[in-house]
């Protein structure tokens, strides 16, 4: 196992490296420029090529890519050029916000969603089925900009409970935890239920139809045991593709919405503010990170496989 | 004779399909008398698979459903009992032996794990029990090493060795009845005697009755006292083996007869078979299902479904207007 995890980081490198080169070529090439921005009203030939100097844009493309993949290497991406704080410090501080932002909502949805499905699945083409997916398009066609707005009516204003913030954060205290982080959470839950609903009930539908789901009915196994017993184990492999593969857009991209909308100062914030003012330093470590998170994300996937299917051998 | 184990009566099965109403089964009744095995037999999509699932009550329901009839098993009617009676039922009364050994298992458990939790659920055995119980009834269906093949997942086993799985864990709850799906068809030729041998031998020693249901006329007349031929949801003949074997009455049985090679007797450039193809069920004739294919029809097969006509002496059950004369085959 660990033989085959050591192999498969190995086999991640190139990935990380042509992911980061793409990436790279597209910031440097069609990304933004900081140059003017900084150069003030009428700058001189001499003032522009010092700024160009001091900004590193003078080099080389592929001194400057090498650069980057040893900044990778060693964790150290300096400073902002917007704020000047530390790139690892900034994204420390804000990581970690995100995934307490995203990751109730992220694993709520989910588990919902499975039983939801296991229950629409159940009672296929039932009324119960047929509220359940009902449920499930009406979430999943309207928009989220719309959902979050509402929520915030119906949550955080006078016009509705009046309970929650509209906007804010903090992680002091459990209570303030659970204040911030109850509307946004609510709005993530009813944005991706319909999606995964649907999703799962598809892949339920398909394993109750098994042979060996009739044969253990024939058997006597309860609809209970059928269900949460072997119908879960036997999807686990789509059921655990989908969940993985959405890790990293949830913890970069995904709280991008949520975060502005909630006035949250999360990484999503912090990359959307990057591209928008061009700050390549603090690019080029949310990059990085994405692509090695994928990698992450691709072995712990084969390890989960194998450990719910015993057909699956890790070579 | 003594009271039957189970009673089947007049059973009717629709499956409503995008085109219209399948009536799979149409008045079916038989009986299975205890430590019997009655053989049925019949081509693809003649409701022999879903007669089993009947009894058993596992119709994929929609599309399909129970429309009629009584399913007696020991004088109770198995339709009337809930989801949560039948459950006791399954396996423990009546055990079903399926026919695609490759799919039949779950993939995902160990053999251990899955006979253990029937045993447990039926027998009230703890795990450990159940585990030695199961490696005991691996044993008996002839597998070896049965203290490690427990702990095999099914891809592990050849089909052969699944089949054998399959049965053990039929047997393993002692049940009165086995139905037996097409047991040895998906198998390979060689080990397919070896596996019905199996379970033949070892459900006589358990004194349990057995449905075989199959196309394989040989397995029959090795296997079974009594058999059924059904065609297009229609039971059409029942008799003992050996009558059956001998004197086909019914001309669709005859001709099943007829299609199985010889191998001593004759040598034929072709074998004979049986002309035309089984009729939709959606659109079935007026008449006698088989008149379109039969070779001597009269003009009231054409126009009404003969009755199941029972003869008092031998038991023989016929439908069938113009049968076979004794002497004609």
């Amino acid at each position: 196992m660990l033989q085959y995890t050591l192999k498969k980081l190995l086999a991640g490198l190139p990935l990380i490296l042509g992911v980061t080169f793409i990436s790279f070529v597209l910031m440097v090439y069609f990304g933004p420029d900081k140059t003017y921005e900084l150069a003030g009203k009428n700058p001189t030939e001499e003032q522009i090529a010092q700024i160009r100097a001091d900004l590193g844009y003078d080099q080389p493309f592929f001194k400057r890519y090498t650069n980057y993949v040893i900044e990778l290497a060693t964790l150290n991406f300096g400073h902002s050029d917007s704020t000047g704080e530390r790139v690892t410090r900034l994204l420390g501080r804000t990581i970690p916000i995100s995934l307490a932002l995203t990751l109730p909502g992220f694993v709520l949805g989910n588990v919902i969603g499975i039983l939801l499905a296991l229950l629409a699945a159940y009672y296929r083409s039932t009324w119960i089925d047929k509220s359940i997916m009902t449920f499930a398009v009406v979430g999943m066609s309207v928009s989220f900009l719309i959902i979050i707005i509402g929520f915030q009516v119906m949550f955080s204003s006078a016009y509705g409970l009046n309970m929650f913030p509209v906007r804010g954060w903090s992680m002091d205290t459990l209570g303030e935890y659970l204040y911030y982080v109850t509307v946004p959470t609510l709005a993530i839950v009813f944005v991706s239920l319909g999606y995964n609903t649907r999703f799962y009930r598809a892949v339920i539908v398909e394993e109750l139809g098994k042979d060996h789901i009739r044969t253990a009915r024939a058997y006597g196994a309860s609809a209970r045991s059928i269900l949460l017993k072997r119908v879960l184990k036997n999807s686990m492999i789509p059921i655990i593709t989908r969940i993985m593969f959405s890790i990293p857009l949830v913890v970069i991209s995904g709280s991008l919405l949520i975060e502005s909308y909630f006035g949250i100062p999360g990484v999503g914030k912090v990359t959307y503010d990057a591209i928008t003012t061009g700050d390549q330093p603090v690019l080029k470590a949310v990059v990085g990170a994405t692509a090695v998170l994928f990698v992450v994300v691709l072995i712990v996937t084969d390890v989960l496989y194998r450990l719910f299917d015993p057909r699956v051998e890790l070579k | 004779m003594s009271e039957p184990l189970l009673k089947v009566r007049d059973l009717q099965v629709e499956f409503h399909t995008d085109k219209g109403v399948a009536r799979a089964l149409d008045g079916i009744s038989f009986d299975v008398m205890p430590g019997e095995t009655l053989g049925i037999v019949g081509e693809s999509g003649c409701g022999k698979s879903v007669t089993s699932l009947a009894i058993l009550g596992l119709i994929p329901s929609p599309p399909g459903r129970i429309v009629g009839g009584q399913i007696l098993f020991q004088g109770q009617d198995l339709l009337s009992l809930s989801e949560r009676e039948m459950r006791k039922v399954r396996g423990r009364d009546i055990a079903m032996i399926f026919q695609e050994p490759m799919t039949a298992l779950d993939p995902v458990f160990t053999i251990a794990t899955q006979m253990g939790e029937v045993l447990r659920r039926h027998q009230g055995l703890t795990r450990k029990q159940a585990r030695q119980s199961a490696i005991d009834w691996l044993a008996r269906v002839g597998i070896p090493s049965p203290e490690r093949r427990i702990d095999d997942y099914p891809h592990q086993l050849s089909g052969g060795m699944r089949q054998r799985v399959m049965i053990a864990m039929a047997l393993s709850c002692e049940p009165k009845l086995i139905i037996a799906d097409e047991p040895t068809t998906a198998l390979d030729v060689t080990i397919q005697a070896q596996v019905l041998e199996q379970i033949v031998k070892l459900s006589q020693d358990l004194g349990t009755a057995m449905m075989l249901i199959t196309h394989d006329l040989g397995v029959v007349a090795q296997t079974c006292h009594r058999a059924c031929v059904m065609y297009c949801g229609k039971l059409i003949e029942q008799s003992a083996t050996g009558p059956l074997f001998a004197a086909p009455a019914h001309p669709y049985t005859a001709g099943l007869l007829a299609s199985v090679p010889r191998i001593r007797t004759q040598r034929l450039d072709s074998l004979p078979t049986i002309a035309g193809t089984v009729p939709d069920l959606l659109h079935l004739p007026r008449g006698c299902r088989f008149v379109e294919r039969c070779g001597q029809a009269i003009d009231l097969c054409h126009s009404a479904h003969p009755p199941l006509q029972v003869d008092e002496h031998s038991g023989h059950e016929l439908a069938c207007y113009n049968p076979v004369q004794g002497e004609a085959r």
